[in-house]
């Protein structure tokens, strides 16, 4: 495939403005996006990004404004219009049939048939295989999804965008459930692209990844464009100024807290969970951030729940000042001291339906009436926590149409209101924009200052080695090491996460 | 559902909440539902002026809608908690029964019969809990082979019925206060605590935790499984309570004089805003539901309407009602 003429690029967006109820989500937006390069697009949450690309994808229509593909203007009236114009999405959200097989996944609605209509299931399951295998991912075509790992899910929405001939590829956070080697193929697979002439809109909230691979970089902030940039002529802190609307600066890593207390908060012996867990044993000192860290699928977040009482049939000792416990569910873990912030706020950490208030008070009931319930008291304390957290849209009836940012804000104050001596965060910051990033870790830091002892999981290097006191490195359901803050880097910690019998001299048994 | 609420813009430190939106008039299915039986209690007035709004028929509908009520206050507290229970047509039969022949059969006297017959109700229903919340049995499976194991030893024990129950019993079930039979006043004392203890309490407002997200309730430290079979041991009380009434009101323990009452008071707890997915429903609006249905039973009566379009416009509510419902929640 030829570049076109650079007069036309592939995707021209101009001035594009929408409006909801209540809300103006875009405001002369423009964007182009040229044949053959990656283009970032940056934004906070709520910074109209996803309402772009929805636009993009034929499910809202601009009010003003135009979209032009390779020149033409379109409009599209719907997701079937779009991608018969050749574009393409991978939303963070997957679009997958669980029970269905990867093939009827990938060419769903669009199964190739035969005489009679009949679905040609040998030509399907070929077709995916080639598109497999151009991923370079070894999956077979016939087994259903939901028995597939979440970032095996990702490539199979890849693959469902390649199958019909994308032009425009959009893909939304694409490698926030993937593992670094999954994210290196994902990576190549976009070059491939690139290079055969195809424009990729790439949206993330993790700088490295953009810097590493994207062209050029377009920024929103509140529904408004900021600018078009050349990756080699901006800096990060200047994006960030960008998307923040103020200057920015890196928090340089706190000099090392040391704790002084002799007995640990949390101590944790030869820990089983008879499937995947396998003889664990760490502590975690009050006043200290702990990280976990490994890839996913390490047995991270398995621990965490094995520690707080959600996973069953467990084995070892567990003991939180000194003293011997056994928890047999989150509500005897949370009476002993613990919280546990999960990783995925809309499955398993928010209540969507439900208020602010309603998901501020839940694990601390018993703070607002032991047998009648004070709700007036509870909105009230959930709106100064809001306040603090500096939550905006605040008087959102539910918590659904939050920003992932502003969820992330009300599963915090959920855990505030409990303060637990001993927090388990697993990824506090998936998915969430850079502001609410930095508050986050400010949050935890002060946290930790207070005395509390916090368990930090998290896939993003960055973050554990800014934030950890202690690094724990965890492989395939065993500790692999530890690695004290001062000689910790990206590459310490991977090599410990991915080397089998490692011999690395800080491992400790 | 509620209206969109209007969104605050996006400015960091907003007001908390505002205050507007909160006391604004909204069209959720329990208003809709008052509405429409307000339209249906005018137009039977205007049209039967001398029979409709008459004392003996206001208590004719209410003594049809009492038990009913009674089953509808502890279903919708599952439902809240996003399961159900099929079984509790097959409760209330075979607890009439069970408690008619211990009186009857087996000469226990009247008020160890019914504690009797309430410890099994209870019983019954905990294990329905036990199999939906630690065999983790789907609830409809649960109950649709509990329905018909309740069935069956009602018919077992009783044959077609128990007849002839002493007047010690039945005399509980027939008395009037103020007018008004006992079961009609079971039905708004327990209403009336149930729409208190499901609003204002700390341990039932757990249950709209449950059914918003079970998983969340269980990290959020709530004992999900706990909560459960004591919902379901709740429902079997009820239903037990409600078929050991209507035993006694009309001195005989029928065999199938349940059948039916499950999808009777699914339908109503719907109508009262209740959802199959959970997380949502009020006692209040469970009341109006049975209310709802008996006065559509009652008018049909009057217009000399075959009670097959009593069907026919209950279903149509129903659907009509949800789908609506969708329609004004609708999200972006």
């Amino acid at each position: 495939m030829n570049p076109p003429p650079s007069s036309s690029p592939l995707l021209a967006v101009r001035g594009i403005s929408k409006s909801f109820p209540g809300v103006r989500a875009l405001k002369g937006v423009n964007l182009e996006v040229r044949s053959g390069e990656v283009h970032a697009l940056l934004g906070e949450n709520g910074a109209g990004k996803s309402t772009l690309m929805h636009i993009l994808a034929g499910v809202y229509t601009p009010d003003e404004g135009t979209v032009l593909l390779e020149g033409k203007s379109v409009s599209f009236a719907g997701a079937r219009d779009a991608q018969a114009a050749g574009i393409a999405m991978v939303f963070q959200e997957r679009s997958l049939a669980g029970p269905l097989s990867v093939a009827e996944n990938v060419f769903f609605g669009r199964q190739p048939v035969g005489r009679w209509g009949v679905i040609n299931r040998q030509e399907m399951h070929r077709r995916t295989s080639e598109l497999l295998a151009e991923l370079d991912i070894q999956i077979s075509p016939q087994i259903p999804v939901e028995n597939l790992a979440p970032a095996e899910q990702q490539m199979v929405e890849i693959a469902k965008a390649l199958s019909i001939n994308a032009r425009l590829l959009v893909l939304d956070e694409p490698t926030s459930t993937l593992t670094e080697s999954e994210t290196t193929t994902l990576f190549r697979v976009l070059h491939r692209l690139r290079e055969r002439g195809a424009g990729i809109i790439y949206i993330s909230h993790r700088m490295a990844e953009v810097f590493h691979i994207c062209d050029r970089i377009t920024v929103l902030r509140d529904g408004e464009y900021q600018g078009t940039f050349n990756r080699d002529e901006v800096s990060e802190e200047q994006l960030i100024s960008r998307m923040v609307g103020r200057e920015f600066r890196f928090r340089q890593p706190e000099s090392t807290r040391q704790s002084t207390d002799r007995i640990p908060a949390l101590k944790v012996e030869e820990l089983s969970d008879g499937r995947l867990l396998k003889q664990i044993s760490f502590e975690a000192r009050a006043g200290e951030i702990t990280a976990l860290s490994g890839l996913a699928g390490s047995g991270r977040t398995e621990l965490a729940m094995a520690i707080f009482g959600a996973r069953p049939t467990i084995t070892g000792r567990i003991s939180i000042q000194g003293r011997p416990v056994a928890l047999r569910s989150p509500r005897e873990a949370i009476r002993a001291g613990l919280g546990y912030l999960p990783e995925d706020r809309k499955d398993a950490g928010l209540f969507l339906e439900m208020g602010l208030a309603a998901n501020f008070g839940a694990a601390a009931l018993e703070r607002f009436g032991s047998w009648w319930l004070d709700d007036k008291a509870m909105e009230r304390q959930a709106a100064d926590a809001a306040a603090r957290l500096r939550l905006s849209n605040s008087g959102a009836r539910s918590v659904h149409e939050l920003s992932g940012g502003n969820q992330q804000k009300v599963m915090l104050a959920r855990w505030l209101l409990v303060r637990p001596p001993i927090f388990i965060v697993d990824e506090p910051t998936r998915g969430i924009d850079i502001g609410a990033k930095m508050e986050v870790h400010q949050l935890l830091r002060d946290l930790a200052h207070q005395g509390a002892a916090i368990i930090l999981i998290s896939s993003e290097l960055p973050e554990v080695l800014s934030l950890a006191d202690r690094i724990l490195v965890m492989r395939e359901g065993r500790l692999a090491g530890e690695i004290p803050r001062g000689e910790a880097t990206e590459e310490s910690i991977l090599r410990l996460a991915t080397l089998p019998h490692s011999t690395h001299a800080h491992a400790r048994a | 559902m509620l209206m969109p609420a209007p969104k605050a813009t996006a400015a960091p430190q907003t007001s908390p909440v505002s205050t507007e939106a909160r006391f604004r008039f909204r069209l959720t299915r329990e208003t809709v539902l008052l509405l429409l039986m307000l339209a249906a209690i005018v137009g039977a007035t205007v049209a039967y002026p001398r029979s409709f709004p008459s004392w003996p028929n206001l208590t004719a509908l209410l003594r049809n809608t009492a038990l009913d009520g009674v089953m509808a206050c502890g279903m919708v507290v599952l439902m809240v908690s996003g399961v159900f229970d099929l079984s509790i047509g097959s409760m209330f039969s075979m607890v009439g029964v069970l408690t008619g022949w211990m009186m009857t059969e087996a000469h226990v006297p009247v008020p160890v019969a019914i504690l009797a017959g309430l410890a099994i109700a209870t019983l019954a229903g905990a294990l329905n809990g036990w199999m939906v919340a630690k065999v983790k049995v789907n609830a409809l499976i649960a109950t649709l082979g509990t329905m018909q194991v309740f069935r069956g030893i009602a018919v077992l024990v009783g044959g077609p019925g128990i007849a002839n129950l002493p007047p010690g019993f039945s005399r509980l079930g027939q008395t009037e206060w103020l007018g008004l039979q006992t079961p009609i006043w079971l039905m708004f004392a327990i209403a009336i605590v149930g729409q208190y203890l499901l609003s204002k309490t700390r341990f039932f407002r757990k249950y709209y935790y449950i059914g918003a997200n079970p998983k969340a309730a269980v990290l959020s430290g709530i004992s999900v499984e706990r909560m459960q079979i004591f919902a379901f041991a709740l429902m079997g009380l009820l239903a037990g309570l409600a078929g050991m009434a209507f035993a006694a009101r009309v001195a005989t323990a029928t065999s199938t004089s349940g059948d039916g009452a499950e999808l009777r008071i699914i339908t109503a707890v719907i109508l009262g805003g209740a959802s199959l997915s959970g997380g949502r429903g009020t006692v209040w609006g469970t009341l109006a539901g049975v209310l709802f249905i008996s006065l559509i039973n009652n008018i049909m009566i009057f217009a000399r309407l075959s009670p097959e379009w009593q069907s026919i416009i209950i279903g149509s509510v129903l659907v009509v009602a949800v789908a609506m419902d969708r329609f004004l929640g609708r999200r972006k």
